[in-house]
């Protein structure tokens, strides 16, 4: 089929293959090689030396590294088809999506699902992946599809409360604060933060509130809301810590890791050996001495930590430089993003996105205490960096249809 | 109109305001702060406490072996190794890796629960492995063996401290069968071997732990203490990573600092030398029964090298921990029958026995060092000027200074003497005279010249100090010190070191050069380069040549006059020089003397100067003057005899010419010719010609046979027998015993038995001359003809004061 001359195209058509922004796609491709070269390195003798028992690599040590590889260059790939996409479809398709992957998570619980490690998170469909990956996206197309026309309502003549009654009262008190508008976004979330609790999964609900509080405060929900839920969220986690033994055995390990080194401290304290043995300089590319055994999950979660030994403070700063551009740029583009779907959605997948790069390297550090929340671009895990890449591809996509500044 | 819409709610412009400040409010908080702490936490990390973290990584990652360097060997002036180092092994366990070899995760049941009984089995299974395994190879301890393996936080427990490499082949094999090499392994290590057992075991020292020395032996005493720093080089390192299970790491991340082996001593101590000092030492000791051991010191008085220096009791270097000297054995012994070995004053005793076998008294200890003193006070007058080699002193037995009237040994007085004979009889009435000329001030200043006041600065490790008089030179020169500005005149009231005695004489027969006694001549690394050579440090001169010269010519009369008091140390053909000393200890009221000869040879050119002392040889009563058998207790005669012989066999040794007077030649040896059938008169004219006396047995006029055969050697002034027609007797006779025989008797003795006298030591018709010891011993059955060597002695009585 021969492409359409621009002039055939409707307005629409037109911006739609506008050009991508080319710092942010730069960002994630140095990003994503980047990911992909210390994956290699911290990878390379747990799969030379076939730890997890849960793979077999053959004593190749650069098993994981071709795994990721070959999901690195589909995602690339994905990421500019998603790109080329004009993203105005999403704000119709986001209502199936949220249901289709509403759907996946709670087919986990059928026998179609798998459990590792005690929990059940993963669907066997010829190949395995987390529905929770697609879940977080999901929640916030749909969330910045509704919000984004928010104003629009206001066009339209505001509903007619029956003064007289109480119910008419109350209703019109409630949409006053702003209550009844919350009410469908509360229900959804709380379904998925079921669902996902039900698994468990303590990262995935943290970063699909993470997604969805963005997209909800950037499209303009009254602060107290946020002040209210944060107490809730607070309080929830203050009772959880001080209550259940499993949560305070984690906050002991976290704020004293050296207590209990042949348990759950065990990990955090390796991660601070391996940064804080990396010094300013590092100890050189590859040469991480932690990812020899001593380190669990080191090409996992804790890929940072190895970062930190071999790349050294300095090494450290230009990533956590380099994610913070990233972050910054995203938000330059959800500023001047043409409408209010294209701002939200970008809000939302970056924010999703910093949270995760936050907490990740805040739990490797030994600044927050452990959630298992893996580095984007770093960590290995094949589909988590197809979708991330995914997500990436709907901001660039947005970025297109971004108008240029006319030149005078 | 404004207000209209407020209170409408929102405008799209409203909305999308809110959306920008919402937006940009993120970029700050999640864009930028949020990574502010994170950067920070890093740069706590990885700066603040990089240096916590890493030590914590080298802890768990590497495996950091020390590479002992190369002790430095040390060889005596001939090249023979005194002490070199050799490689041990420590057998080291650590029971936290044998608890961590065992992986918690894999045990778990059914459920993929942990089950910890099982977990636990394998664990006691491991350790029973390893006891098992140590207990049958090395035969340890079994219980302390679990002791020590359950004390899981250790990592580092040496279990055996020295391995030779030939016992460590089973344990190897052990290690390696059950892949042990995590948590038990064999570590290099260095232990030092002295191939001569005791021979200069003060000298060199030996190694032990200190308080600073940590893990490592370092040298305790001698040239291994003071040369710790040249012998011991620099510890190398090797270390290697290991991973999380203890294996060796994929990356070659090793780390080698090379191990920089010490540099060889090489000493100016002679073992030949050194030994003979110590059998000297040891023979006297038994002889006189003497008390509180003794020293000796052999130098060159030319360079100011130690040629030897001995001490006794002494130890054995490779253990020095345990009690050598048999007579300190004996005591512990009947003290452990006595208290048990377990009891206070059992362990006192040890540790007492072994602070004095370490203690090498001719360096650390002081001592009052009698009459030897004497020739330096006679060299300072003679260099002062004050009196002249011909002048005359009268001894009348005593001398009154301030309130005391001090004796003379002889009571009855010398009489009338030349210097040299106040010299040759030791005489204190005219070291007084000499010192009252000599006057305090200068007297002060040459005990200063002499280096008495400052350590010699020999290169040993615990030189003592000198002891003078509490009020130093003040007291010394006033009205106050004049009585001991007496009795220093003949070496008593001040102590110093036997090295600084030795030292100071040295300078007086070396043509007054105070030179630094040394023992190590020269230092060279592992390729043989010298690195250090010792040059001749001669501290001042004290004397002039002259005077040092006239000294020496004294200090042979001393020995080779016919009645002077160090006449028990001459040897024919050794010019001996020397001056005996018979110290009285004022510190103590046991009456105990130290009885010391200072000797050199030859006296023209001295090669060896030798200070041999017995302090406190037995008495046969308390203050009694004699021993048990009958000695007169002084440096004449118990030291001197020693000295003699000592210096003649150190001569020998050294291949110094002998050189022989007139009258020695005459006594010295001859060989018998043939004579037997030969006419009387013609064999009697052959044999004069040779200076042999002849006498005959039976009647006839031609020699039947002759004894001894012709070609033995026998002494000059010796009588053969020539038989005229009789038999020449071939049975064997028994040696008599000639102990206690004066030289005439023991040779009538020998010769009615057909045997021949040759006599040593002290020649000449002195009255009480007397045999000491004989060649061969009494009793033992002889042919005719043999020669007896016998060495005499003459009673000296000879006390630096009364």
């Amino acid at each position: 089929m021969r492409k359409k001359a621009k002039r055939d195209l409707t307005v629409e058509q037109q911006l739609a293959r506008g050009p991508l922004d080319l710092p942010y796609l730069a960002l994630v491709l140095l990003l994503t090689a980047i990911g992909l070269i210390m994956l290699l390195s911290a990878s390379y003798a747990s799969a030379y030396y076939n730890l997890d028992p849960s793979v077999n690599t053959h004593g190749n040590p650069y098993y994981y590294f071709m795994g990721q590889l070959k999901f690195a260059v589909v995602g690339v790939v994905g990421m500019y088809v998603v790109s080329k996409i004009d993203y105005q479809w999403w704000r119709g398709l986001s209502v199936f999506a949220l249901a289709f992957s509403i759907l996946l998570l709670i087919l986990v619980f059928t026998p179609l699902g798998r459990s590792s490690n005690g929990a059940r998170r993963w669907l066997d469909i010829g190949f395995s992946f987390q529905p929770s990956e697609l879940v977080k996206v999901a929640v916030i197309l749909f969330f910045a599809a509704r919000l984004s026309k928010r104003k629009d309502q206001i066009k339209a003549p505001p509903k007619k409360w029956n003064q007289r009654t109480l119910r008419g009262r109350m209703g019109a008190w409630l949409e006053k604060i702003g209550l009844l508008e919350l009410i469908p976004y509360a229900i959804i979330l709380l379904i998925i933060l079921f669902l996902l609790y039900k698994q468990p999964h303590m990262s995935g609900m943290i970063l699909v509130c993470s997604g969805a509080a963005a997209v909800l405060f950037a499209s303009g929900i009254r602060l107290y809301w946020f002040v209210g839920g944060g107490a809730l969220v607070g309080g929830a986690l203050f009772f959880l810590i001080t209550q259940t033994e499993y949560m305070t055995a984690r906050m002991q390990s976290w704020l004293n890791p050296g207590s209990d080194l042949q348990g759950d401290g065990y990990q955090l304290w390796q991660s601070q050996i391996a940064i804080g043995s990396g010094g300013l300089l590092g100890l050189g590319l590859g040469n991480s001495r932690q990812k020899y055994m001593f380190l669990p999950e080191e090409h996992n979660d804790f890929v940072f930590a190895i970062v930190c030994e071999e790349l050294g403070l300095i090494g450290a700063c230009l990533i956590i430089a380099l994610f913070a551009l990233l972050i910054i740029r995203g938000y330059w583009l959800a500023l001047h993003a043409r409408d209010r779907f294209g701002s939200l959605m970008i809000v939302g997948i970056n924010t999703q996105l910093a949270a995760q790069v936050i907490l990740n390297i805040g739990v490797v550090t030994g600044a927050l205490p452990t959630t298992g929340i893996s580095l984007p671009f770093f960590s290995y895990g094949g589909t988590a960096l197809m979708v991330q890449l995914a997500e990436v591809g709907l901001i660039l996509a947005v970025s297109r249809q971004i108008v240029a500044p006319k030149v005078e | 109109m404004r207000k209209s819409k407020q209170s409408q709610g929102r405008t799209p412009g409203q909305g999308n305001r809110s959306l920008f400040r919402r937006t940009v409010f993120l970029l700050g908080i999640i864009g930028i702060a949020a990574f502010i702490p994170l950067v920070v936490q890093l740069v706590r990390l990885q700066l603040v406490q990089h240096d916590y973290w890493e030590e914590r990584a080298a802890n768990q990652q590497t495996q950091d072996v020390a590479v002992n360097a190369g002790r430095g060997t040390i060889y005596d002036s001939q090249g023979r190794t005194l002490a070199r180092s050799g490689t041990v092994y420590q057998l080291i366990l650590s029971p936290r890796d044998v608890l961590v070899s065992i992986k918690e995760d894999n045990y778990k049941d059914e459920e993929g629960n942990p089950d910890r009984a099982a977990y636990e089995k394998a664990v006691q299974e491991q350790r029973e492995l390893i006891v098992d395994g140590l207990v049958k190879i090395l035969g340890l301890d079994e219980e302390d063996l679990w002791k020590r393996i359950e004390y899981t936080d250790s990592a580092y427990d040496v279990l055996v401290k020295e391995m030779e490499e030939e016992d460590t082949a089973q344990i190897r094999t052990f290690i390696s069968e059950n892949r042990l090499s995590s948590m038990l392994y064999l570590a290099p290590a260095s232990k030092r071997y002295y191939p001569h057992s005791s021979v200069g075991g003060h000298i060199l020292g030996f190694m032990a732990y200190t308080q600073d020395s940590g893990s490592v032996k370092v040298g305790a005493q001698g040239v291994e203490a003071l040369y710790q720093d040249v012998l011991s080089g620099a510890t190398g390192r090797v270390v290697t990573s290991k991973t999380g299970v203890g294996t060796e790491m994929l990356s070659s991340y090793e780390e080698y600092i090379d191990a920089e082996n010490g540099g060889d001593l090489h000493l100016t101590v002679d073992s030949t030398i050194q030994s003979m000092l110590e059998q000297t030492l040891e023979e006297g000791i038994k002889t006189y029964n003497v008390k509180k051991g003794g020293f000796a010191i052999a130098l060159d008085p030319s360079t100011g090298a130690v040629l030897g220096m001995a001490s006794s009791p002494n130890f054995d270097p490779n253990s020095y921990a345990s009690v050598f000297d048999q007579e300190l054995l004996d005591e512990l012994k009947s003290l452990a029958e006595e208290y048990g070995e377990d009891s206070d004053e059992y362990n006192q005793a040890v540790s007492d026995a072994l602070n004095l076998q370490w203690r090498n008294k001719a360096l650390s200890d002081t001592y009052e060092p009698g009459s030897t003193f004497k020739p330096l006070v006679v060299a300072a007058a003679l260099e002062e000027g004050v009196i002249s080699p011909n002048d005359h002193f009268y001894c009348d037995g005593g001398q009154q200074v301030a309130d005391w009237f001090i004796t003379c040994h002889k009571r009855a007085g010398h009489g009338d003497q030349t210097l040299t004979q106040v010299l040759e009889n030791s005489c204190n009435d005219g070291m007084m005279q000499i010192v009252q000329k000599l006057g305090a001030d200068t007297f002060w200043d040459y005990l200063e010249n002499y280096g008495l006041f400052d350590s010699t600065g020999i290169d040993l490790f615990g030189e003592g100090t000198s002891v003078f008089w509490p009020g130093g030179k003040d007291f010394f020169t006033s009205i106050y010190g004049e009585t001991s500005v007496a009795t220093a005149s003949f070496g008593q009231t001040f102590k110093i070191t036997p090295i600084q005695m030795a030292t100071a004489f040295a300078s007086m027969i070396n043509g007054g050069h105070l030179l630094e006694p040394y023992v190590v001549q020269s230092v060279s690394d592992d390729d043989g380069n010298s690195t250090y050579y010792h040059q001749v440090q001669e501290v001042r001169q004290v004397i002039s040549e002259e005077t040092s010269s006239t000294l020496r010519g004294m200090l042979e009369s001393v020995v080779a006059g016919p009645s002077a008091s160090g006449r028990n140390a001459y040897m024919a053909g050794y010019r001996i020089g020397g001056k005996t000393g018979t110290s009285q200890k004022r510190d103590e009221t046991s009456g105990d003397l130290i009885c010391s000869f200072m000797g050199f040879a030859p006296v023209d050119n001295p090669k060896v100067l030798v200070l041999l002392a017995y302090d406190s040889p037995e008495q046969s009563a308390s203050n009694s003057n004699y021993t048990p058998s009958g000695t007169y207790i002084s440096g004449g005669n118990i030291a001197a005899p020693m000295a003699g012989q000592l210096l003649a066999d150190i001569l020998d040794y050294m291949g110094v010419e002998k050189q022989y007077t007139t009258d020695e030649l005459e006594a010295s040896d001859t060989t018998m010719i043939n004579v037997t059938g030969y006419e009387l008169t013609v064999a009697k004219g052959l044999l004069t010609d040779r200076g042999i006396r002849c006498r005959t047995v039976g009647s006839g006029n031609t020699v039947t046979g002759q004894l001894p055969k012709s070609g033995v050697t026998i002494p000059g002034s010796s009588t053969v027998i020539l038989y005229l027609g009789e038999e020449v007797p071939t049975d064997k006779v028994k040696a008599p015993n000639l102990s206690g025989l004066s030289p005439s008797e023991a040779k009538n003795t020998l010769e009615e038995m057909g045997l021949f006298l040759r006599a040593t030591g002290v020649t000449g018709d002195g009255t009480s001359m007397e045999a000491l010891s004989q060649s061969i011993a009494a009793g033992t059955e002889v042919s005719p003809g043999t020669v007896v060597e016998v060495r005499f002695v003459s009673s000296v009585i000879d006390y630096a004061d009364q």
